[in-house]
């Protein structure tokens, strides 16, 4: 059943600006769902909404059959987790635990037994008697979980609550946070900019830009078939490869058209594209499905290589155009001061010991079957 | 020694560390007098603690650090003068030098005079007593208003709150002298002449409190901390109480001391709305004595109101001492993650 339903819901603040346009979405009971976009999508607006604590210009929140848009945030019975946690300052940890539930006039002996339950979860037994500024940034982010956790909610909401912690932590506090989500079994909504985050966490992942939801999908489905352009470049890290291409037929054989260089197409590739023949499209490959190869392929001249251990990233550029939103970015970091002739367009990820040398020419193998295809003027997948 | 802070120029303490072997060649004439002069700072802020001043010349410094000693001792001057004279008799007062001393040591006689109706017209103790409830009342109440109407102002928007705010600050725009006819009037017909009610509910009212509240909850009360007490159920009386007044507190005393000060202090209202010396408080009863020695020829008065003078504002150094502790930052330590 759905524990949290959006529908239509959107944000127009008093300035004219559209935080939040439209959003439909559904979490089930006990999902783990990730909003997740660039600052200012409103992912956030969003999740306040939920809460209660932004007011809805249009559309509906609603918790299993209840409209809840006129119900004030006390009464919400939601938990939530905040970026930079507001613990209360002069109460104890066991005191910043227990203060829901001595607003909800608990008794003191379940109060106690909660608290006890809930610091045991997350390993702050010996902490109780602490005020939050005796304590390290990833105790207080999990008092700041606990507060949430004593509650046992019906709705979770978190807005990115590891996004303080550093890597090490936060990589840590990932885990912990699902662990706690599977014994809980709260319908969760968790806000985050980090893709990382999203596909690591979510049953499902919501992904918004400007306010529009691009995409609703398993972190699966959302790598393997991106409804558009920005989905695309957005998930996955390293982004997207994407480039402006061509479709043509040299003979019988459908070819891609990259710059100057043409890949040929099987024919179950070039159906699934044929409305585009002759005309321009956007092609992306991830910078994991090329490799090196001996044969024919996309030539490219390497710029920079980056050694991981366990992989090389391979910076290199080919003369083919960026696309959208890589190639505004890849203009800024030319009038940023490096050379636009010799700035990287593409990234791949390579074995180490492949002997890619920066400054040297390398013959990629591209598998057609691993290319995506959008359109140029709407950005939405193609054939698909 | 080359990373001289905030004094002089750095490039002069720069010359100056390069050119240590000349340091002993006292006098040399190939030395430039700038050289020297550089060599000198640089030595001078080996040995004293450097002092920065929003990057002021020395000269500026010492030229400021003058003026505010001369404020200082101007301030500090009557007080001085209070303290020596209220161990005089009446006739020392007059006739002995005024900064200084002089038998007989009256002090204790002087202070035991407070607590007797010399003239028959009221009672210093009496007027302690009046002027302690109404600093207590007004004050206490002046502060508790300020807490919640500034808290109200940096915390909700409604309607008209702008409008409501500016209105409280015009307040502060209006000179009390102008309100003296309208006020008299009303009290007249409200039955607030002679009352206590007379006396505490204007001094309820503090302009410059709510204001000071305002700006110490718009920066030491995190919205977040709100919200977050409000999704964990907390009603808005309860919100106030157990999450925001705690932050406030550096800001709530400082605006219990101002009204308590303001109140103390009051000498206008008092004056306009009692007429029965019992209910005088210490401004107007010290006022009439000192009237009373000087034009009805009660000159006995005149060590009684030195020393009434000394002992009025006891009680508000106190009270200054005591909030001190109160004015300390790093309340939030701990509770929002930057």
């Amino acid at each position: 059943m759905a524990a949290i339903s959006l529908s239509g819901l959107t944000k127009v603040y008093a300035t004219g600006v559209v935080a939040l346009d439209g959003l439909d979405l559904v979490v089930d009971d006990g999902e783990f769902v990730v909003l997740v976009g660039p600052s200012g999508c409103g992912k956030t607006t969003a999740l306040r909404m939920v809460a209660g604590l932004e007011r809805v210009t249009s559309g509906t929140v609603s918790f299993g059959d209840r409209v809840v848009n006129d119900v004030s945030p006390r009464h919400r019975d939601v938990a939530m987790v905040f970026q930079n946690y507001a613990l209360y300052p002069h109460l104890s940890v066991r005191e910043n635990l227990g203060f829901a539930l001595e607003n909800k006039k608990m008794e003191r002996a379940e109060r106690d037994r909660r608290i006890r339950a809930a610091a045991a979860i997350l390993g702050l037994q010996d902490l109780l008697g602490r005020k939050p500024r005796q304590l390290s940034g990833g105790q207080r982010q999990r008092v700041a979980m606990g507060r949430a956790i004593v509650r046992s909610p019906a709705v979770f909401l978190m807005d990115e609550p590891l996004s303080n912690l550093d890597a090490k932590l936060r990589v840590q506090m990932r885990s912990e946070v699902l662990r706690v989500h599977r014994s809980l079994q709260a319908a969760t909504l968790y806000v985050t900019h980090d893709q990382t985050e999203a596909m690591t966490m979510g049953d499902r992942v919501a992904v918004l830009q400007d306010g529009v939801l691009q995409q609703y999908d398993t972190p699966r489905s959302l790598y393997a078939a991106p409804a558009n352009v920005f989905v695309a470049t957005f998930i996955g890290s390293p982004a997207m490869n994407v480039y402006e291409a061509g479709l043509e037929t040299s003979g019988s054989v459908p070819t891609l058209v990259l710059g100057s260089q043409r890949l040929n197409l099987p024919p179950q590739i070039a159906a699934r594209v044929a409305a585009y023949q002759g005309r321009k499209l956007i092609a992306g490959v991830r910078p994991e499905d090329l490799a090196v190869s001996s044969g024919p392929g996309l030539v490219a001249d390497v710029r920079l290589v980056e050694v991981l251990g366990s992989e090389q990233q391979v910076y290199f550029s080919v003369d083919a155009t960026q696309a959208g939103g890589a190639a505004a970015a890849a203009d800024e970091s030319a009038q940023a001061g490096i050379l636009a002739a010799s700035a990287p367009n593409g990234m791949a990820r390579l074995d180490p010991r492949s002997g890619v040398r920066a400054g040297g020419r390398v013959t990629f193998a591209v598998d057609p079957a691993r290319l995506y295809f959008f359109d140029p003027d709407t950005g939405r997948a193609i054939g698909r | 020694m080359t990373d001289v802070k905030g004094r002089g120029d750095p490039a002069a303490s720069q010359r100056a560390a390069a050119l240590p072997g000349l340091r002993s060649d006292e006098g040399a004439t190939r030395e430039g007098r700038a050289a020297k002069a550089a060599r000198r700072r640089a030595a001078e802020t080996e040995s004293t603690i450097p002092v920065e001043l929003y990057g002021l010349r020395r000269g500026t410094v010492t030229l400021l650090t003058t003026l505010a000693f001369l404020f200082a001792i101007f301030t500090l001057v009557p007080i001085a003068w209070i303290v020596i004279n209220s161990t005089k008799t009446q006739a020392n007062i007059f006739e002995t030098f005024g900064f200084w001393f002089a038998r007989p040591f009256s002090f204790f006689h002087n202070f035991s005079l407070l607590f007797q109706n010399v003239d028959g017209y009221g009672t210093y103790i009496q007027w302690f007593g009046n002027t302690a409830l109404y600093a207590v009342l007004g004050g206490a109440g002046a502060t508790a208003l300020s807490a919640f109407a500034g808290y109200g102002f940096a915390r909700f928007s409604f309607r008209g709150s702008k409008v409501l705010f500016y209105l409280t600050i015009a307040a502060l725009l209006v000179p009390i002298t102008a309100l003296t006819l309208p006020l008299y009037l009303t009290y007249a017909k409200a039955h607030l002449i002679n009352s206590l009610w007379g006396m505490v509910l204007p001094s309820m009212i503090s302009p410059v409190g709510i204001y000071l509240m305002r700006v110490y909850v718009d920066i030491s009360v995190p919205r977040e901390l709100i919200d977050a007490a409000r999704l964990d159920g907390a009603g808005e009386t309860r919100i106030f109480f157990r999450v925001a007044l705690p932050l406030m507190v550096p800001g709530f005393m400082t605006v219990l001391l101002i009204s308590v000060v303001a109140v103390w202090n009051n000498y206008f209202l008092p004056l306009l709305i009692f007429n029965i010396n019992t209910r005088y408080p210490l401004t107007v009863g010290l006022g009439l004595w000192s009237e009373r020695a000087q034009n009805s020829g009660n000159a006995q008065l005149f060590p009684m109101v030195v020393i009434g003078g000394l002992v009025t504002i006891i009680p508000l150094i106190a009270l200054f001492l005591i909030l001190q502790r109160y004015w300390r930052g790093g309340l939030l330590l701990g509770s929002i993650a930057n």
